[in-house]
């Protein structure tokens, strides 16, 4: 039977990995190009994606590209997504500036926390 | 609308305007036969049946293309809606019983000769709907969508009519029968069928064996495959020939049996789930075909939540263990689809939100439905197998629909927003508010009324009643009827603590899923006719 305290200390152990992972993450994405990003979203398309746990994860890197990217960036993978018609619309919309300002208005820093509160992990 | 009023009401009148795509006018002279010529309701679906019968079938339900890719072709809607318009007419009662039979009907012209809509060369539904026909193929008049009927030519008969196979045994009609639907054998199910069928001491075991028939055949995947899938249609056509047959009673559902039996052997026939789930029941649990529908260790609340983990968020292999499990350690076969039911319902309530994207997860739910009734009421020593299989369908939809990512313009606010506001209105002013919603497709609004109203009273009827009522003010879609009589089917056999989640889910549903028409001229129709006192 562990403790409180050890399942805490376990819990803590996670969130500091989950941190630097989020951390690596933040850095790759503002080193990337457009043409990266977009070949990373691309992933997700149905006929591409490695399954539904894949694709489940979009919304929570829609959400870090808010965070991470500026307004320009954001811009230019939207485009790049409208362009494509129906099938990518869903994408399209998530990457639109009125979702952007949606998801920014959610994501808070609590004084106290490392990392901005994702919403969605 | 312009309703062609002149000339007597006759039988003759109906088939003309059914096969002749005149929905509207084939509605009206429906209603007129009923209740200006006081014919009975159930012998007026017979005929609505019977004129449909030869021009239901379809050569396959794949259709190879000229670049030699293969496209799926739908099924035959057009029984459905009347297998979920026969069961909701006893829910909702009186003139108000008759609405989804007016709609069944409404349908019925719209659903003829699916192949040739497809390929834009009949009216109806799917041409004009699905297929945007009009679009590439437009008539003189712009402005008119020559694919809302009527026809301009006659309907094509792909299945002729068959006289019944007799002789024999029954125990060897019966297998004969269950291999040529299995092997696509159309003439020798269907001739079989119909001898077996002539004598009532068979029926019981015909009942059993074509809904097994049905269950068995259905995708192990909807993911990536396009066409090649049925979505439960030949469990679904099985039901429905088993209870409208019941309801016109056997000796006078001929017609009935050349709608349904044919399609059950018709192409493609999907085998591959039901032959893993037989392997991994006969490698775990070989004694299975004793197992019980009830034990006295139905599923604990913990091991819903296991379900419901598994079944939305999990994948095939955790599904199968999951369900082993329970099985494993003593629960009933029913303990264990009622939970089924029940966690599926977190699925609609929680995660759906666009409106197209019900589809296939209430076609999973319908599954589900037939796979009850039939453990319920058989004792088909492979019973067990069906609980898998349902469960499966309703992963693999979860599962289909998470492969593409989520829309935010479809996002949802949530129920709990509203919960305030509803928790506000008298509880017995919350049916006709909730109504209002249902009707105006306001999904948070509608849920929130239905978790205040399940919270401060113990009625169920007439909440039932009222999201029925109001789910079948929606026209052109049998859809909707079917999945009312599996929600309120399921509600009442299903023995779990979470039984009323199924309302959550059902109310969601109607709420929510998307409608073919977004006018009400059908109901209008029936208003007319049937003068219901509380419209």
């Amino acid at each position: 039977m562990h403790t409180l305290d050890e399942m805490w200390r376990v819990r803590n152990a996670a969130a500091v990995t989950m941190g630097l992972t989020e951390d690596q993450m933040r850095r790759a994405v503002r080193a990337a190009s457009i043409d990266e990003i977009v070949a990373l979203i691309e992933t997700f398309a149905p006929a591409r994606s490695s399954g539904t746990e894949w694709t489940r994860t979009f919304e929570p890197l829609v959400e870090r590209l808010w965070s991470w990217c500026d307004d320009a960036t954001m811009a230019a993978l939207a485009d790049v997504f409208r362009a494509r018609g129906m099938p990518w619309l869903g994408v399209a919309n998530a990457l639109s500036s009125e979702n952007g300002s949606t998801i920014r208005a959610d994501i808070r820093h609590p004084a106290g926390a490392r990392l901005p509160a994702f919403t969605l992990v | 609308m312009v309703l062609f009023q002149g000339g007597p009401a006759t039988v003759d009148r109906l088939r003309e305007e059914i096969q002749g795509v005149f929905y509207r006018e084939a509605t009206n002279t429906f209603c007129r036969l009923v209740t200006q010529e006081d014919r009975p309701l159930k012998s007026m679906i017979k005929e609505a049946i019977a004129a449909a019968a030869p021009y239901v079938q379809v050569p396959s339900h794949l259709m190879r293309l000229p670049t030699g890719e293969m496209r799926g072709v739908n099924y035959d809607h057009t029984i459905l809606g009347w297998r979920g318009a026969i069961s909701l007419m006893r829910e909702l009662g009186d003139a108000r019983g008759v609405l989804p039979s007016v709609q069944a009907m409404w349908y019925v012209p719209q659903g003829l000769n699916v192949w040739e809509q497809v390929i834009c060369e009949f009216p109806g539904h799917y041409a004009r709907d699905g297929e945007q026909c009009n679009r590439k193929f437009p008539g003189p008049d712009e402005h008119e969508n020559r694919f809302d009927g009527p026809a301009w030519n006659p309907p094509k008969i792909y299945f002729a009519d068959h006289a019944p196979i007799l002789g024999g045994s029954v125990d060897e009609r019966l297998d004969r029968m269950s291999w040529a639907i299995a092997e696509g054998d159309k003439v020798d199910a269907y001739g079989l069928f119909l001898g077996l069928a002539q004598d009532p001491a068979n029926r019981k075991r015909l009942k059993d064996a074509i809904l097994f028939s049905g269950i068995i055949d259905l995708q192990d995947t909807i993911i990536n495959r396009g066409g090649y899938q049925n979505i439960g249609h030949k469990a679904l056509r099985a039901r429905a020939l088993v209870d409208i047959a019941d309801y016109l009673g056997w000796d006078n559902s001929h017609e009935l049996m050349y709608t349904v039996v044919p399609d059950l052997a018709c192409s493609p026939h999907l085998h591959g789930l039901w032959t893993e789930i037989s392997n991994i029941c006969r490698m775990e649990i070989p004694d299975h075909a004793s197992f019980q529908n009830r034990s006295d260790r139905p599923l604990t609340e913990r091991e819903l939540d296991i379900l419901t983990e598994a079944l939305l968020w999990g994948g095939p292999a955790e599904v199968n263990s999951t369900i082993m499990a329970f099985f494993k350690r003593g629960a009933g076969i029913l303990d264990i689809g009622d939970g089924v039911v029940v966690a599926f319902q977190k699925y609609i309530m929680d995660v759906l939100e666009h409106p197209n994207a019900f589809l296939h997860p209430t076609h999973a739910l319908d599954t589900m439905n037939v796979i009850m009734t039939w453990c319920r009421e058989f004792d088909n020593p492979h019973r067990v197998k069906g609980i898998f299989m349902g469960a499966r369908f309703m992963n693999d939809t979860v599962r289909s629909n998470a492969m593409a990512p989520r829309d935010p313009q479809s996002r949802l606010e949530p129920r709990a927003k509203f919960r305030a506001w509803a928790d506000g209105i008298a509880v017995d002013r919350i049916l006709p508010v909730l109504k209002e919603h249902l009707l105006a497709q306001d999904a948070p609004r509608s849920c929130a009324l239905v978790d205040s109203y399940l919270e401060r009273t113990p009625e169920r009827h007439h909440l039932l009643d009222t999201i029925t009522y109001a789910a079948c003010h929606w026209q052109n879609d049998p859809h909707v009827m079917r999945n009312c009589s599996s929600s309120v089917e399921e509600y009442r056999h299903n023995r779990t603590s979470r039984k009323d989640d199924i309302i959550r889910g059902y109310a969601k549903h109607q709420a929510r899923y998307v409608k073919r028409a977004q006018t009400h001229d059908c109901f209008n129709v029936y208003v007319d006719h049937f003068k219901p006192g509380n419209i």
